[in-house]
């Protein structure tokens, strides 16, 4: 009996740790909560649509193909949609940038990195994304041109400009601004996982089931250990 | 049930060619088990249960997977974009991908569980010194699996995790070079190392299930201990019960209570935050990137702070291998006569703090290094090794409580 206690005790003593170090790692500035709900159906089109005509001039997400956007309940973009995105390229093509790494490399650095799994592949996940793009700043040592320094990119030099145009934007766009860096950060955060949404609608049945069997199981426990003393 | 199929001719054909009566019989119905077990002794049949899932789930992971780091566009690879079509194109591949990387997690919480069991109560004690030592090695064997499983998505933390370790053996003298190149199939870690490493990854659950069958035998021979740590009667049912059906169904409802734990995070939180599926796995594998801080999963953790604990790295790596060894002499360390830490004052509080410093062990190797964590490290991995080496003087100072007449 009292090695029982002692195991949860331990186990409450693990999850105190974990929870204080799970932003251990960031990039300095504290993250914006972006609260991100990727079941939410028009933002996941704005977001598409802010990806496609913002994000794809340099990125892509090549895990996700146009017959994806058109089967993902979440997303469910018409035929014809598909097609005017798509252009040339087959349905079963992924999402994928018209600018050469070798271009990229040229002009930038660096070559942007696929933006399939960024979510998932960032600490913070959609809260980094959001913050990320609405974090541009002047740099105060004036070391980092404008349009590089990035509040919560760790070491603050990011080789993406601005992409929205955050620095020195107007006051009265702030809002629509935000909602652009909302809006790609919830389609993002689809992407990374896209059952995510059919996972947890499954889980729920799932976990009844499971309760109903352990009730009953432990019934059975308890009848067939009656006469144990 | 069992009794209505053995009544049958189907059944009676085969035991006169089988000997199945007496089989059942001895391990079932008529295998006794202390009626005194408490709840602690329901997690050898969750370890089984979680191989079983592991083993099933790996078999149909591994009608997808593609061992090979031949680069594709993006800077991806071939092993990473097969995983990442199980995750999206696959019916239910996520499914069966999450179950599996979520299940090597819960196999060692199981086993650690189950070994803290047998620490605490004694069961590793005369005469189940035996059942020990093949559960030392089903644990190594384990981490072998785990280790090798880790490197198939090919990402950043495959990569840097794999590169990290091998490079130990590098650091063995004479045969080092030489073990390190064996296991990497070449100079460094790359598309060889990925094909060896799914092989073996597929061998070794293998050798697991043979030696948990070796395992189960050594302790079928010998019967369970219980909490009070007593030389029962077997034949007594007084003190015994038939492990079908009491045990079974003990067992039964313990799996559908950790299936529920173990579905929650399949189907609610699959990475937990980063433990269980490394953030920096998401990125594809890259040798010229070092991510910012190479750790293992947490599983690891410990023997991976007492590695870093010392500044030369071949005494670390011997010091980690020294703290996987006396885990074999453990039961021959210990000898006193009483064995659950219930009636061992001193042993009592000397295991629990070994939980604890297991832990803080744990912690330190999963945090990126700081001056402090390293001096908690190493205050750890000296308790670790005193621990040991004080039970060899312990029966002299300890004054053991009365053991109860009966149960």
């Amino acid at each position: 009996m009292k090695l029982k206690s002692i195991l949860l005790s331990l186990a409450a003593t693990s999850a105190l740790l974990t929870s204080g170090m799970a932003f251990a790692s960031g990039g300095g500035a504290a993250l914006k909560h972006a609260s991100i709900d990727v079941t939410n159906q028009e933002q996941l089109l704005r977001g598409l649509t802010v990806f496609t005509e913002v994000c794809m001039g340099c990125h892509s997400a090549k895990y996700v193909t146009f017959k994806g956007l058109m089967d993902y309940p979440e997303l469910g973009i018409s035929r014809e949609m598909a097609d005017e995105l798509r252009g040339e390229k087959s349905m079963m093509h992924g999402l994928t940038t018209d600018l050469s790494p070798e271009d990229a490399q040229e002009s930038y650095g660096k070559v942007p990195p696929d933006l399939s799994l960024i979510v998932p592949g960032r600490r913070g996940g959609s809260d980094y994304i959001y913050s990320l793009l609405t974090s541009y700043e002047h740099d105060h040592d004036g070391k980092v041109p404008d349009g590089n320094y990035n509040a919560v990119f760790p070491g603050h030099n990011i080789a993406m400009p601005d992409p929205l145009g955050w620095l020195d934007h107007d006051e009265a766009d702030t809002a629509e601004l935000e909602k652009q860096a909302h809006d790609v950060a919830a389609f993002l955060a689809f992407i990374g996982d896209p059952h995510q949404n059919e996972r947890r609608a499954l889980g729920k049945y799932v976990m009844m089931f499971l309760v109903l069997l352990s009730i009953v199981l432990f019934l059975l426990k308890k009848e067939i250990w009656k006469d144990v003393h | 049930m069992l009794d209505t199929i053995m009544k049958t001719k189907l059944f009676a054909w085969v035991d006169r060619r089988t000997g199945a009566e007496a089989i059942i019989k001895s391990q079932l119905t008529e295998y006794p088990m202390p009626k005194t077990c408490n709840w602690m002794w329901v997690f050898g049949a969750l370890a089984v249960t979680v191989l079983a899932l592991q083993i099933i789930t790996g078999i149909f992971l591994a009608m997808y997977y593609k061992p090979s780091a031949e680069l594709t566009a993006g800077g991806f690879s071939v092993a990473f974009d097969s995983v990442e079509r199980i995750m999206r194109d696959v019916n239910f591949g996520w499914l069966i991908r999450y179950m599996h990387a979520v299940g090597a997690s819960m196999f060692f919480l199981v086993v650690y569980i189950h070994m803290g069991r047998g620490m605490y109560y004694g069961s590793y004690k005369e005469p189940r010194e035996l059942i020990w030592i093949v559960g030392v090695i089903i644990l190594l064997i384990m981490q072998g699996a785990a280790f090798f499983g880790y490197l198939l998505p090919w990402g950043q933390m495959s990569f840097w995790g794999a590169t990290v370790i091998t490079n130990l053996f590098g650091a063995i003298p004479v045969l080092g070079d030489l073990i390190g190149q064996l296991l990497m199939g070449g100079f460094s870690v790359g598309d060889p190392t990925l094909n060896r490493f799914f092989s073996l990854h597929y061998l070794f659950p293998l050798l697991l299930a043979a030696l948990v069958g070796g395992h189960i035998h050594a302790l079928h021979t010998v019967h369970s201990n219980n909490p009070d740590g007593l030389d029962l009667d077997q034949s007594d049912p007084k003190n015994v019960v038939m492990f079908h059906p009491y045990g079974t169904m003990k067992d039964a409802f313990a799996v559908s209570v950790f299936l529920l734990v173990y579905c929650y995070i399949v189907f609610f939180n699959p990475q937990m935050g980063g433990y269980f599926i490394e953030v920096d796995n998401y990125v594809p594998a890259n040798n010229l990137q070092t991510p910012a801080h190479i750790a293992p999963v947490w599983y690891l953790t410990p023997w991976y702070t007492i590695l870093r604990s010392f500044e030369i790295k071949l005494v670390g790596i011997a010091a980690m291998g020294a703290s996987l060894a006396i885990l074999f002499v453990y039961p021959f360390l210990d000898r006193s006569p009483v064995r659950s830490a219930r009636y061992r004052p001193m042993y009592q509080g000397m295991v629990i703090m070994f939980f604890i410093d297991v832990i803080v062990l744990g912690y330190c190797g999963h945090s990126a290094p700081t001056e402090t964590l390293k001096l908690i490290g190493q205050i750890a991995t000296a308790y670790y090794f005193l621990f040991f080496i004080a039970l060899l003087f312990l029966p002299k100072i300890e004054k053991t409580r009365p053991l109860p007449e009966g149960v």
